[in-house]
């Protein structure tokens, strides 16, 4: 296995890796969105400002968690494809080697092999091509992932605010906007990571 | 790659083995290749490291299309996991195969050759006007287990009976059959589960015209010596293991 083909596997087994951390941050932004609408619902009138917010959070929360999934389905694609791109590059190298090996014995038929040879060639730069077109898509949604996490951590930062006018609420809605700011965080370096790992691979 | 022509008539009988370019720490094997004059079938092709040098030593023999049947004797790596490699090289060929194993010799990948079930009870592969019987032999040492014989050139290609291990550069023929049987002993009681299959094997292999048995590994038999290797190997008691 040439260094280039591992780390292409290693780029794409990172992915899932990283995603399902990216997963799990999500179910937890979820979890503080619905923590902070039960406070907001206690606090009434004194943290009107902080409902439309949890909704919001909640709102994102999901919308990351479908992204996600729909990538981790995209990452089972692209680790099918490095694999059939790894087995069609094995064949060709091994036709060319026996493509030289008939020749320089002198092999009547030697000439033969050329069609095999050809046809693997085509068929590992389809593999090739296939898959920098998939790792564009999946940077862009890589890219929207981000997108969610920047948003969040807006709406962090608005929550925070909210809760300094809640009274004796302010410190459970205080912990609200940290805990989503923090898995924000924690999503937006993972996907970055993500991102530098497979950027070497994007179409150019 | 060694080529040594065994039976030269209306078709024939090609035998490749001695690879020198084989890594040490792999098994050496012998394949055999039977060729018309249309088409050439390969008996037991070997593992992925020798797909190169095996190819290019068939192409002295006939064009990549005229490939068209592979046997394997068994599931065995050194039997047929350049079968991926093959799948992609050939565009219209058949692989012969036990039918127990088909879903375990799909995992090496068969896309587009056509996988030949053989039922346990055996059956032919026509190759143009030849005909070949596919002879069942189990347990010997695969659970699912087949031989070839061809009664036109009287040689049976007999999978990992008959094997035996030694130097790269050995002949290709059994020339003193008392000294060989040392070479053979330890494998056949390790690797032959069953002294009930071999018994079974031997009576019906008893019944056929043999002029050569022709291993997967090691040294063919030729005249006597394949009625010695059958006494000795009825006498042998198998599956030591336990
Ligand atoms: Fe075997
Ligand atoms: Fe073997």
């Amino acid at each position: 296995m040439t260094n280039q083909t591992k780390s292409q596997f290693i780029a794409v087994a990172s992915i899932t890796s990283e995603l399902s951390a990216v997963m799990v941050v999500a179910k937890e932004i979820s979890l503080a969105a619905a923590n902070a609408k039960a406070i907001a619902f206690r606090a009434g009138d004194k943290a009107k400002g902080f409902q439309p917010i949890t909704d919001f959070i909640n709102e994102l929360a999901k919308e990351t968690i479908e992204l996600v999934t729909n990538i981790n389905i995209y990452a089972l694609v692209l680790y099918r494809l490095t694999v059939n791109e790894f087995q069609k590059t094995t064949a060709y190298n091994k036709f060319e080697l026996a493509a030289k090996m008939a020749e320089s014995d002198g092999a009547v038929y030697a000439n033969t092999m050329q069609g095999p040879v050809d046809h693997a060639r085509l068929s590992m730069q389809d593999c090739q091509r296939q898959f920098k077109r998939d790792v564009s898509q999946l940077l862009g949604q890589l890219e929207a992932v981000m997108h969610h996490a920047r948003a969040a951590r807006v709406i962090a930062a608005n929550s925070r605010i909210e809760a300094s006018q809640a009274g004796e609420y302010l410190q459970s809605l205080q912990a609200v906007a940290e805990s989503v700011d923090k898995a924000a965080h924690t999503i937006h370096d993972n996907v970055q990571r993500c991102r530098i790992a497979l950027s070497i691979y994007r179409n150019s | 790659m060694k080529t040594t022509k065994i039976y030269e008539g209306t078709h024939q009988w090609i035998m490749f083995g001695r690879d020198e370019g084989k890594p040490s720490n792999i098994i050496d094997t012998n394949q055999y290749v039977v060729r018309t004059a249309n088409r050439c079938l390969l008996l037991d092709p070997g593992g992925a490291e020798l797909f190169a040098p095996m190819m290019a030593a068939v192409l002295h023999h006939a064009p990549v299309d005229q490939i068209t049947d592979l046997f394997a004797s068994h599931q065995d790596p050194d039997v047929i996991s350049s079968l991926g490699l093959w799948d992609q090289a050939l565009t219209n060929a058949r692989l012969h195969a036990p039918a127990i194993w088909e879903g375990f010799l799909r995992h090496y990948s068969c896309e587009s050759i056509e996988y030949v079930p053989i039922p346990d009870n055996g059956g032919t592969i026509k190759l143009e006007s030849v005909e070949l019987q596919i002879i069942p032999a189990h347990y010997l040492h695969s659970s699912g287990n087949f031989h070839v014989y061809d009664p036109q050139a009287k040689i049976l290609m007999s999978g990992d009976v008959g094997a035996a291990f030694e130097a790269p550069d050995s002949p290709v023929f059994v020339d003193n059959f008392a000294v060989h049987v040392e070479k053979m002993r330890h494998w056949h009681q390790r690797m032959m589960p069953s002294n009930q299959a071999k018994r079974v094997w031997i009576e019906r292999v008893r019944n056929l015209d043999i002029d050569i048995l022709a291993p997967q590994h090691g040294r063919m038999f030729r005249g006597d010596d394949v009625k010695r290797f059958l006494d000795w190997f009825d006498a042998l008691q198998v599956g030591i293991a336990v």
